[in-house]
């Protein structure tokens, strides 16, 4: 027993020692060069299961057709590597697969990741090892626009090609007040990152301005409002419903006219989805507007619906899309820069932040801000939907 | 008061889902005693039956046939559908385990809980689904109905509400007042003297699934003509269900019954009345309290233990 | 490594004595007749002491990181580790003490939470590792036993269900937690960030250099592994793990022997949760962050699957069990990797069921030139019947034999999916010749099935084979692999 026990004893302490000893690894990182000859690996980081599966399968089709069809225009090869990051996991997956690409010699960027709490967990690692990551859809403020210490701020190597939570927020309550001219709003929360900080930017908006704001929070596992609705007061304007999931936008809308109260929903750009979300009169309003509005994004709709029969085209896809194509830019100007060669894998960020793209698949031009990793003049789009189930384009950035 | 009476609407809707659900618990414990985990999923792959079922007619925009017919057609399709998968499920993983320890069987439901889950998410994908019953008639379901005092009570409730009952009835029909369900009161009564009275222990189980899934594929459909579906309903529908069975006495079926409509009015007032964020504290505090004071639940029988 | 024979090494008794049962007695006869050169090694490998399996283990462990550079393949290992911690402390409840725990991972969860409230800046108190470690443990074992009490009360199922509910209870409360009386305690949804990682002597030890793990925290891992594997398995060959054997085989005889029934009930679950807390310290100072959701039931099935695929009751078992499912379920994510390993383990299979039945050796035979004419007959009919393309390991077999369309329509991956389970299920039927005919098509469509349905969508799929793996162990080997088989008396 006592031997046993001084036995356990030593191996601790001999593990700890061993651990204040730390040992070196020879594998990738941020200095390794890279040739521009042969495959580039492309990992996406996203959730492709759980209750967040349906935005990454979505995305995961958007980033492969773009892999499909836009490296030959740069002259480059890619390969794209799926990485599973189920939103219910938490950041443990996100940090196992971050690791994993790191160790990979090809790997000289990482498209996503989607959700603003991998992005969070990851940006530290990456950046450490030299690793960019344009992301289409973590749109927390504090990844780009933060203040250093807040636990969810990213770094220089964070990218992303569409706007920030507090733009959307601020966007939104300004139409509220300025053309709804709203005297009350209900705003909900579903108790995760997204839609909580969503709905509070809103919620100071709207009260700076006097609007009497009511503020709901529902698990997120809630799919019927009913009890949500009966609270929903008589003389509310509009109920503010930044969900990620379209058919809950559509539930709520319904019960409230089942209910017979006169707010109308107004969704986040979470809610975009022409096939789920159609009750007439409700508002959303969403990052991009639908490219098929851009003639020149015809090609790109139909060789994607042709190899996505039956699906529409959603919010989440494009700005993937956008995603790759900022990627593949950032690498061929590395490699013209140096000749071929990739001397060192933190060149790539440099080279991301100078990116400029015409006819842009999200509309215009595109370019990163000098001052911020945010897309430049970015904005929100606001949509109403329209008595045959149709999105008409109310209100543009800058309008 | 008008509060009221739209969270008691709320309140029997939510029930006669859940008592259903619960119904297929409560049945097959009684006659197994044992936790049926895969019923949760059992009900989500109604709700999917039912969707392909109501796309196939034409859907919410464009149906095929007059919309009783739609709904009665849907409703059975997923009874059936799901009726079949419990025969399955319990011939393929509950029967070579019925005289294995206890923990076997539950962790083998488990098992197929996961399994199901999971391939409906491979097949399916995990966006959620919903039926568009929005725009038929001219959303008749939703703006018809009958008022009391300020509050409407749309079609779409009623139907839902009153075929849970229609389905209750048939099942209390069923249990009590024919052979097969005899048989089954006493096989859950006593398994052995059951079989030793000449019945087929095997052909009652059977019943019993039958019965209980279909229920949920009911249930299933009710649900999600009011909201949307997704492969990962199963769980937490699943999880209120049992929370319904256990409270209302399991092996009871007017426990059941009873639970189910508990659970819905606990889960709509405390939503209504003290706050959306903690009702599903409230409704988990309730059934732990159930189990350490009453562990019977209301209308269940005191477990003797014969030594 | 026999945990459950008390005579390993013990001289051959002549006949039964006084006070030992004759089963028992003739263990070691039986032992003795193993014959051939493999027995003659099985039982120079019974006589190696516990503990030296034990060194090996640790030693192999600990070298591997010498070989393997990658901070991949480091942290997976790291992660093995930490299931291998968590399936030790869940056989204590579940292999020991008899109970359906299914809320184990709560106490998992409230380990990290602990953590992250202890050293990081949530309430900006930083506690060195050395003391809030320990002070974890005890909290956990604390927590473990109030959980406990109901259990006294509460036969097999509907502890199950109050555990379940405990979990769920959990979740409510860490994820609501952000606004209690207007604090904010466990972060909410956001959970909770930036939380130190383990520090001894004042030196922070880093979770990364230069974006890659650090490896020290992988040898912290298995120094906590072999101290918690020792520590139980000194509890286990106490009186208390006896009188928890006797429990778990017949409760009613235990309490009849006059055994405190409720008290070794509170202490496995006490055990098990210290275990799991823990876990959950590394966990958090690893990840960094904890969030309500990381704690959800996914990750039970998982640890469940572990111990009953090892054998629950036999600690070396379950850390085997933790050791075959953890890399599996990472190397199921990638496509050629899933590939090889559905591959291997089907010949593997079928040649070791051979053993047993010349049959089978017919059925493999049969499914491959089935599968060759299968593909040259789609091939001849439509080219873009066997035009897919596909990466990774053993790409050759799927071009030659799998029949791989470029394009599936949508209604054949849902029909041979299902198609696939019916023939199993029908396999299972059979009986004789019929069977082996049968399984020849059923072979070749799950081939078929993985390759075409699986391989396109790896994340469900991995959860599919768990899933059925848990189905299957129970129904053919409830004892998992090294457990020992249990007589229920009833």
């Amino acid at each position: 027993m006592k031997k046993a026990i001084a036995l356990a004893l030593a191996v601790l302490a001999t593990s700890i020692v061993a651990a204040s000893a730390q040992g070196s690894s020879k594998v990738a990182n941020a200095s390794t060069a890279v040739s521009c000859k042969g495959t580039f690996d492309l990992p996406f980081l996203t959730p492709l299961t759980g209750g967040a599966g349906f935005l990454g399968t979505e995305q995961a089709s958007w980033a492969k057709y773009a892999v499909k069809t836009l490296p030959s225009q740069y002259g480059l090869k890619v390969k794209l590597l799926l990485g599973d990051t189920p939103a219910e996991a938490g950041p443990a997956p996100a940090l196992a697969l971050a690791q994993k690409y790191i160790a990979d010699p090809r790997v000289v960027a990482v498209l996503g990741p989607s959700t603003s709490g991998d992005a969070g967990a990851t940006a530290k690692p990456f950046f450490a090892a030299g690793i960019a990551e344009v992301s289409p859809s973590a749109t927390h403020t504090d990844l780009t626009y933060g203040t250093p210490g807040d636990p969810l701020t990213g770094t220089p190597a964070f990218f992303r090609d569409v706007a920030r939570d507090d733009q959307q927020g601020s966007t939104d309550a300004a139409f509220m007040i300025g053309k709804l001219h709203v005297k009350k709003v209900v705003s909900m929360d579903f108790q995760e990152p997204y839609s909580v900080g969503l709905s509070k930017e809103v919620d100071d908006a709207l009260q700076k301005h006097g609007v009497t704001v009511i503020h709901f929070s529902a698990p997120n596992t809630t799919t019927d409002y009913s009890a949500y609705v009966t609270k929903v007061p008589s003389d509310t304007d509009i109920v503010f419903f930044p969900t990620q999931k379209p058919g809950d936008a559509q539930t709520m809308a319904q019960q409230l006219i089942e209910q017979g109260k006169k707010a109308k929903v107004f969704g986040g750009d979470g809610s975009n989805d022409p096939s789920q979300f159609k009750v007439p009169g409700s508002y959303l309003s969403n990052f991009a507007a639908p490219i098929s509005l851009f003639p020149y994004n015809k090609s790109i709709i139909a060789g994607w619906q042709k190899d996505n029969p039956g699906k529409q085209v959603g919010s989440f896809g494009p700005p993937t899309f956008g995603a790759v194509q900022i990627i593949l830019q950032g690498i061929k100007a590395t490699c013209a820069d140096d000749h071929g060669v990739i001397k060192a894998r933190h060149d790539v960020i440099r080279h991301i932040k100078k990116v400029k793209i015409k006819n842009f698949i999200l509309g215009g031009n595109f370019a990163f801000s000098t001052k911020t990793n945010d897309p430049l003049n970015r904005g929100f789009y606001i949509f109403q939907i329209q008595s045959n189930g149709t999105y008409k384009l109310v209100q543009s950035p800058g309008a | 008061m008008d509060t009221f009476i739209q969270l008691t609407i709320d309140a029997l809707t939510l029930g006669s889902v859940y008592a259903l659900i619960a119904l297929g618990y409560t049945l097959v414990y009684g006659v197994l005693k044992l936790l049926n985990f895969a019923h949760g999923d059992v009900f989500m792959v109604g709700s999917f039956i039912g969707f392909g079922v109501f796309n196939a007619l034409g859907g919410g925009s464009t149906p095929k046939v007059p919309v009783w017919l739609l709904l009665t057609l849907v409703t059975l399709a997923a009874m059936v559908g799901c009726a079949g998968l419990g025969v399955v499920i319990e011939r393929f993983a509950y029967r070579p385990l019925r005289d294995a320890p206890r923990i076997a069987p539950l962790i083998s439901a488990l098992g197929v809980s996961f399994f199901l889950a999971n391939s409906m998410q491979l097949l399916f994908g995990a966006q959620p689904r919903n039926y568009n019953v929005f725009n038929l008639d001219n959303g008749a379901l939703y703006l018809k109905g009958f008022d009391i005092g300020q509050v409407r009570v749309p079609l779409l409730r009623i139907i839902t509400i009153t075929s849970a009952f229609v389905l209750m009835l048939v099942l209390w029909f069923l249990v009590n007042r024919t052979r097969t369900g005899k048989a089954m009161r006493a096989t859950s009564f006593d398994r052995e003297a059951a079989a030793m009275m000449g019945i087929d222990i095997d052909r009652v189980i059977v019943f019993t699934f039958v019965l209980g899934s279909a229920l949920a594929g009911a249930a299933g459909v009710m649900f999600a003509l009011r909201v949307p579906t997704t492969v990962s309903i199963g769980f937490v529908s699943g999880l209120k269900g049992f929370t319904a069975a256990v409270i209302g006495g399991i092996g009871s079926v007017p426990g059941a019954m009873a639970g189910g409509l508990i659970l819905g009015f606990a889960e709509s007032y405390t939503e209504g009345y003290v706050s959306t964020k903690w009702s599903d504290l409230v409704v988990f505090c309730l059934l732990i309290a159930f189990m350490i004071f009453r562990p019977q639940g209301l209308l269940g029988r005191a477990d003797i233990r014969k030594v | 490594m026999t945990d459950s024979t008390p005579h390993s090494g013990h001289v051959p008794a002549e006949g039964p004595a006084v006070g030992q049962d004759e089963w028992v007695a003739r263990h070691t006869e039986r032992r003795l007749r193993r014959e051939g050169p493999l027995g003659r090694l099985q039982n120079r490998l019974d006589l190696v002491p516990w503990w030296a399996w034990l060194v090996l283990f640790l030693a192999l462990f600990s070298l591997f990181p010498l070989v393997e550079k990658s901070g991949y393949v480091r942290i997976v290992a790291f992660d093995t580790v930490l299931y291998m911690l968590l399936a030790l402390g869940l056989n204590v409840v579940v292999g020991w003490g008899g109970l359906l725990d299914l809320g184990y991972v709560a106490f998992y969860g409230i380990g990290a939470y602990t953590y992250a409230f202890l050293d990081s800046n949530q309430f900006h108190v930083h506690l060195p590792t050395i003391v809030s470690v320990p002070l974890i443990v005890a909290l956990g074992a604390v927590v473990g036993l109030l959980l406990g009490l109901p259990s006294r009360r509460l036969s097999g199922d509907y502890l199950a269900i109050v555990t379940l509910f405990f979990l769920q209870l959990f979740q409510t409360l860490t994820t609501n937690g952000d606004s209690v009386g207007g604090h904010n305690i466990t972060g909410g949804p956001f959970g909770i960030l930036n939380i130190d990682p383990y520090s001894f002597f004042g030196h922070q030890l880093p979770i990364q250099h230069n974006g890659i793990f650090n490896v020290a925290y992988l040898y912290v891992a298995l120094g906590a592994f072999a101290l918690v594997f020792v520590a139980l398995r000194f509890v286990n060959h106490s009186r208390t793990g006896r009188a928890w054997r006797s429990l778990r085989e017949d409760p009613l005889a235990a309490e009849a022997m006059g055994m405190p029934v409720s008290w070794l009930k509170l202490m496995s679950f006490s055990f098990g949760a210290a275990v799991a807390a823990l876990t959950g310290t590394l966990f958090a100072a690893v990840t960094g962050s904890v969030f309500p959701l990381a704690f959800y039931f996914v990750l039970l099935i998982t640890i469940y699957t572990m111990v009953i695929l090892g054998g629950s009751g036999n600690q070396a078992g379950v850390v085997l069990g933790a050791l075959v499912i953890a890399p599996l379920l990472e190397l199921l994510r990638d496509a050629g990797k899933s590939r090889v390993i559905f591959f291997l383990v089907l010949v593997g299979g079928l040649a070791l069921a051979s053993r047993r039945s010349r049959g089978l050796a017919a059925v493999a035979l049969g499914t491959l030139v089935f599968g060759f004419a299968l593909h040259a007959i789609a091939g001849a009919v439509h080219a873009d019947w066997v035009a897919g393309e596909h990466q990774g390991g053993f790409a050759g077999v799927v071009d030659h034999w799998v029949v791989a369309p470029a394009h599936l329509a949508r209604w054949i991956p849902p029909i041979a999916y299902v198609g696939t389970i019916v023939a199993v299920l029908v396999c299972t039927l059979l009986r004789g010749a019929p069977r082996l005919v049968a399984l020849v098509p059923t072979l070749y469509l799950a081939a078929f099935v993985w390759e075409n349905v699986m391989l396109s969508k790896p994340e469900p799929a991995r959860y599919i084979v768990l899933g059925l793996i848990l189905i299957a162990l129970m129904i053919l080997r409830p004892n998992g692999l090294l457990g020992e088989r249990r007589v229920e008396i009833i």
